[in-house]
């Protein structure tokens, strides 16, 4: 039904897409699967009509079609749900459904509220969300965002009388597994009505769904695979040119934490009101402590607070044997914490300063004489660390914001780590990393943990986090559900952990 | 929601005075009758005012200690003056206006520079109605006339810089010998005394045809503007100056700053206003004119005219027009008279009689 | 990296550019234009400005603005003159102490305005609109109008003194110059003022006090239009409240068109003195090629239009992932 042939796409100095041929059927699914900088993300603007082609046709049941822009994609069907989420937080539901297309609503200059509520809910029903529309978009949770995003798209059903196509870009990032469920079964359902392309970091999800699989490999389309056909190790090979590791966590390189050791951090039945209550545990040197649990179930806001960014209402926070008396992050610093955030863009580099300077930021005072930057110093240790790290970058003066994502978490990893914090928390440190940059970040783990470094960590997927970790707590609803204890070949099963987080 | 207020105000004097007008049965001088039946006899006690841009020009700063003075003359304190200052803004000056004479229930004497012409009317509107007596200086529309409103638009007076600007510009000419190139610097393009002093310097160029005008570009009254203007007027002409007319002080000393940085001494200057350090260098030859207006002396008398015409001294509808509209004293400073003015003017503030108000004007004020 | 000629290179070199495509443009509309003569007149008409567009810099780099420059310039002016005469009237007594002082005066009332921006938590432009009115006020309160004549021919040998052909002021304004650039690239503080600007909320992840890195900031900045006050009046021998007239149009400009970005993070002093020789290369030109004025002020107001568009666009526009 929808197909592109012979695609080509050049930006300078890149290929982006060669010769791409790429097809769906009427209520198919399609996953699209490759490594960052594969193609992906340029394959599917060309589909929703944000890039035009350098080469070849996009054909809609045989006739040739050719967008100019995301809008007349739109009129022909082609509706995309973004990874980064799209909606206008201040604005309520029913606005950002029908933003842009107010106009159906309007009568002499002014808008019926009450029929766009009604024509929302109607929205809003085909994706079993059961809010009032008039909610502001900022309220909802991130599932229901998503879930917002896609009623948003399928208005094209009623707008359109043709076949319809959906894109999904990463549309479980932020969710939690029930919530991916719930979504699934949906777009299952919706298949009677329309097409789905389906992209996705997470393998298994990706098998799951999808009817056909497309694997792209530098701009190229290396295989495309039946659902029945599909296995996980076959593709991430055909994905990346070489075996994926059995011991992909590396697990045989984890050792036993110091025990006995002086805690590196106490919790003792500390709270944040409303963010998580009565949290107790110690982390001990060289463990790899992990919180699981749902979003909002106050994972973060345990990371935060040992950081100094939260003030617990109650309980005691010690740091190395120091009960914490002022929460702010200089403290958290000079007690030697590392926070490595989510939002790399947001606080983990800052785009504009290059290498060295980024890697400096938290202890620039160990570079400088009364103000005075040692900066020949500071270079060296940055060649240190890229060496180190094999953190690719052409030199100490790139700017960091040119960096691809996995290069820009080691060296916001470097940057702690040279700072000599012993303390690091990690918030989903390889969202949005291809795996090789994970492997990375795997090992850095280990290897920090070899030192004496404790971490904690919220994963970006479960098997990580059973993977990674000598020690899981278990959150819901900011309470402590269980403990496990992860010894290499002694660790719990995915269900044991999905059982006490919902 | 301003415009709202300011309609509502706008229709229900509107409708006012069409009710008035009706009543009176006068069609054509239905303001002037209508406003002349609101006046009030006199005031004892009236707060006496000044409202004006702001301080922080030494021009302005005359004017203000002019009013000043004239309060002290009635034995009162300095800040019995109360100072209206709208910093540019005719929004601002029309509010404050409005403001003050509903605080002072219309008994007060206004003296005001209005910031731009077309505010002079709703001001003066606005005083007439509530009983207050107004004096402006400087700004008023040409239609806009003190005997059309009764008793309580007191005067205007202005000066035309005209003629002292043509007269400075001849010392300057004459200093170059008859002949040469000389440049202007000018205030603010629109305003109207940089338009008359440009207009003064070129009806003088008429009788030298030897001399040329080079070139006049504004430098809106500041000094440092004028010193970068002077910097390239040297570089585009260089040696073919041989004069400078000034706008007024302020620029000249930018001008005589820029001619220092070349190690330039004896170029011919010529300047407007009188202020004190002008003054000064016109006695150290420096400058070779500049026209004093008196703004002291022009301050104090606005400000007394509208209080002697409150408290009932004189009944300004009963004077001749030339005391109602004329134009204020000016006196030419030259090097040979500059001690003798500074030691009259300068280093002591005369004591004036702040009740002759006529008779060192320069005649009713003329419309082209 | 063989295509020399990017986007972001072209944007980066832009100003400059522009700079040398006025200078070429009025040379051959006015041949006189290019001359050593006329060059140390932009020089005197560009270093007061410079040194108010350095001290802007730096807080348009933290993504903040300040917009006290007049007020601060006029009473740093005022007091240094009042001082200066009052020490005794030349540099050769006690009345260099006036200098410092003057400083010491600008860093204070930066000081004051970063406090009250991030203590009270206003908006800094804002709070260094009002304080720069304060600052106006306060100027006029002390000379009750009147200038202030400095006259001592040691203090103006700032403009008399020439060497190479420039005058003294230029030297100074240079001076600055590289101090700046020093505290720019090789201080704590400079690098502060960057990662505020790239990130605030990595700043203070990073354990950065971003509060006292603002306050040092607009500190700084005060002490940078102190210096520019000191120059304005060396320049033309007077003090007064009308000292610090129209520095901030100039010195916002001149960053503008300099191409350091209004939100933040990039740029610099390099930059701003590109932008302030633009602008005056602009002002000088014009008169020296007989353009009236109000083109002046229409061609200024479309290079900032363009600064700011060029300067934007690099962050809209997203190459492959």
């Amino acid at each position: 039904m929808y197909e592109l042939i012979n695609v080509d796409k050049k930006f300078p100095g890149v290929h982006a897409l060669k010769s791409v041929d790429f097809k769906i059927g009427r209520g198919e699914i399609v996953g699209l699967v490759g490594e960052n900088g594969a193609g992906k993300s340029t394959l599917m603007k060309v589909i929703y009509g944000a890039y035009q082609p350098d080469g070849g046709d996009i054909t809609i049941d045989g006739t040739k079609v050719r967008f100019q822009n995301p809008r007349q994609a739109m009129d022909h069907g082609i509706g995309m749900v973004f990874q980064e989420q799209s909606l206008i937080t201040n604005l309520t539901v029913m606005e950002n459904i029908f933003l842009g297309f107010e106009q159906q609503f309007v009568s002499y200059g002014v808008i019926n509220w009450k029929a766009m509520a009604e024509a929302a809910r109607k929205q809003l029903a085909k994706v079993k969300l059961d809010i009032d529309p008039a909610t502001t978009t900022s309220k909802l949770s991130f599932a229901q965002r998503q879930l917002v995003e896609l009623a948003k798209v399928l208005t094209l059903e009623e707008r359109i009388d043709g076949d319809l196509v959906i894109l999904l870009d990463e549309p479980t990032s932020v969710l939690a597994k029930e919530e991916v469920e719930l979504l699934f079964s949906l777009v299952r359902e919706l298949t009677k009505r329309a097409s789905f392309i389906f992209v996705s970091h997470r393998m298994d999800e990706v098998l799951d769904l999808s009817d056909r699989i497309y694997v792209m490999k530098d701009g190229e389309v290396v295989d495309v695979v039946a659902h029945d056909d599909a296995d996980v190790d076959a593709i991430q090979h055909k994905m990346v040119g070489r075996d994926v590791d059995k011991e992909y966590y590396r697990e045989q390189k984890q050792k036993p934490y110091q025990a006995e050791a002086k805690p590196l951090v106490a919790f003792n039945d500390v709270s944040v009101a409303g963010k998580y209550s009565d949290i107790s545990f110690d982390l001990r040197p060289g463990e790899v402590l992990c919180l699981v649990g749902t979003e909002g179930s106050g994972r973060e806001a345990i990371l935060r607070t040992i950081f100094g960014l939260e003030t617990p209402s109650s309980g005691t926070v010690a740091l190395k044997g120091e009960t914490v008396t002022k929460f702010n992050a200089q403290a958290g610093v000079a007690n030697g914490v590392g926070y490595i955030p989510r939002e790399r863009k947001v606080e983990g580099i800052v785009a504009g300063m290059n290498v060295y300077e980024n890697m400096t930021l938290s202890q620039m005072g160990n570079y400088a004489n009364s103000g005075v930057l040692r900066i020949g110093e500071e270079k060296s240790l940055a060649k240190q660390w890229i060496d180190r790290l094999a953190i690719k970058t052409p030199d100490v003066y790139k700017d960091c914001g040119g960096l691809s994502g996995g290069n820009q978490q080691k060296v916001v990893l470097a940057k702690w780590r040279s700072a000599g914090s012993d303390i690091i928390l990690l918030d989903h440190p390889t969202r949005g990393l291809d795996i090789g940059a994970k492997e990375d970040v795997y090992d850095m783990v280990r290897e920090m943990s070899d030192d004496g470094v404790g971490i904690i960590l919220v994963a970006d997927t479960l098997e990580e986090a059973i993977g990674l970790s000598h020690s899981i707590i278990v959150l819901k609803d900011g309470v402590a559900q269980k403990r496990f204890d992860c010894s290499p070949g002694d660790k719990p099963s995915l269900y044991d952990l999905v059982h006490h987080m919902i | 929601m301003s415009f709202i207020k300011k309609y509502i105000e706008q229709e229900t004097i509107t409708r006012r005075n069409l009710l008035l007008a009706s009543a009176y049965g006068v069609g054509g001088a239905a303001i002037s009758s209508m406003l002349g039946g609101m006046a009030r006899a006199a005031i004892t006690d009236p707060t006496v005012a000044w409202s004006y841009r702001n301080r922080t020009n030494p021009y302005w700063n005359e004017i203000v200690s002019g009013g000043e003075a004239f309060v002290e003359s009635l034995g009162k304190p300095k800040d019995f003056l109360t100072h209206l200052i709208n910093e540019g803004s005719s929004e601002k000056s029309l509010a404050d206006v409005k403001a003050l004479l509903s605080k002072t229930n219309g008994e007060l004497a206004l003296a005001i520079d209005t910031n731009d012409a077309p505010n002079a009317r709703p001001v003066v509107e606005s005083c007439v109605e509530a009983g207050a007596y107004v004096s402006t200086l400087w700004n008023k529309t040409d239609d806009l006339h003190p005997w059309d409103f009764g008793d309580n638009y007191v005067s205007h007076m202005s000066w035309s810089d005209e003629g002292p600007a043509e007269q400075t510009a001849r010392i300057l000419l004459d200093a170059m010998g008859g002949s040469g190139g000389v440049v202007h610097l000018g205030g603010i393009a629109s305003n109207n005394p940089a338009i008359e002093r440009l207009a003064g310097l070129n009806n003088a160029l008429k009788d030298y045809p030897n001399a040329e005008l080079l070139a006049a570009e504004p430098a809106d009254w500041d000094t440092q503007k004028a010193n970068q203007v002077m910097s390239a007027f040297l570089t585009r002409y260089g040696d073919d100056i041989k004069g400078v007319h000034c706008a007024n002080d302020t620029i000249a000393y930018g001008v005589l700053e820029a001619l220092r940085a070349e190690g330039i001494e004896d170029m011919p200057i010529v300047s407007y206003d009188g202020n004190p350090q002008a003054v000064e260098l016109v006695g150290e030859g420096k400058i070779l004119a500049t026209v004093f207006t008196n703004p002291h002396w022009g301050g104090g008398i606005t400000a007394a005219l509208a209080y002697y015409a409150a408290t009932g001294h004189f009944k300004p509808s009963e004077e001749p027009n030339e005391h109602r509209e004329f134009y204020g004293p000016t006196i030419m400073v030259r090097p040979e008279d500059a001690q003798a003015f500074k030691a009259e003017y300068l280093d002591s503030v005369p004591t004036y009689d702040w009740k002759d108000f006529w008779s060192t004007s320069n005649g009713q004020i003329q419309y082209k | 990296m063989s295509n020399v000629l990017t986007r972001d290179v072209l944007i980066k070199w832009a100003p400059l550019i522009v700079l040398l495509v006025l200078v070429l443009f009025f040379t051959m509309m006015e041949p006189r234009f290019f001359s050593l003569r006329n060059f140390a007149r932009i020089g005197i008409s560009s270093a007061p400005a410079l040194m108010v567009a350095i001290g802007v810099t730096f807080i348009i780099i933290m993504g903040s603005i300040d917009l006290s420059m007049e007020g601060t310039v006029s009473v740093c002016a005022v007091v240094f003159a009042f001082a200066f005469i009052a020490l005794g009237g030349t540099l050769a007594s006690w009345a260099w102490l006036a200098i410092p002082l003057a400083l010491l005066v600008g860093g204070a009332i930066g000081f004051v305005n970063g406090l009250v921006h991030v203590l009270l938590k206003i908006p800094s432009f804002m709070a260094s609109l009002a304080m720069g009115f304060v600052g106006t006020g306060f100027a006029l309160l002390l000379t009750g109008g009147d200038r202030i004549r400095v006259e001592d021919d040691l203090f103006r040998s700032l403009l008399t003194e020439r060497w190479f052909g420039f005058p003294i002021m230029c030297y100074v304004a240079l001076l600055f110059l590289l101090i700046a650039w020093f505290i720019q690239s090789r201080t704590t503080l400079g690098r502060n003022f960057y990662a505020v600007g790239g990130g605030e909320e990595l700043a203070h992840a990073s354990g950065l006090n971003v509060n006292r890195v603002r306050i040092m900031g607009f500190a700084l900045a005060g002490i940078f239009y102190a210096v520019g006050a000191l120059l304005a009046v060396g320049r033309i021998g007077i003090a007064e409240t009308a000292t610090g007239s129209n520095f901030m149009f100039v010195s916002i400009t001149s960053v503008v068109v300099g191409g350091t970005a209004l939100w933040g993070g990039i740029g610099g002093v390099w930059n701003t003195l590109i932008g302030v020789l633009i602008v005056n290369v602009i002002n000088n030109g014009m008169v020296v090629i007989g353009l009236p004025g109000y083109v002046q002020d229409g061609v200024l107001g479309i290079l900032v239009i363009a600064a700011v568009v060029l300067s934007t666009d690099r962050k809209s526009v997203t190459f492959v992932k």
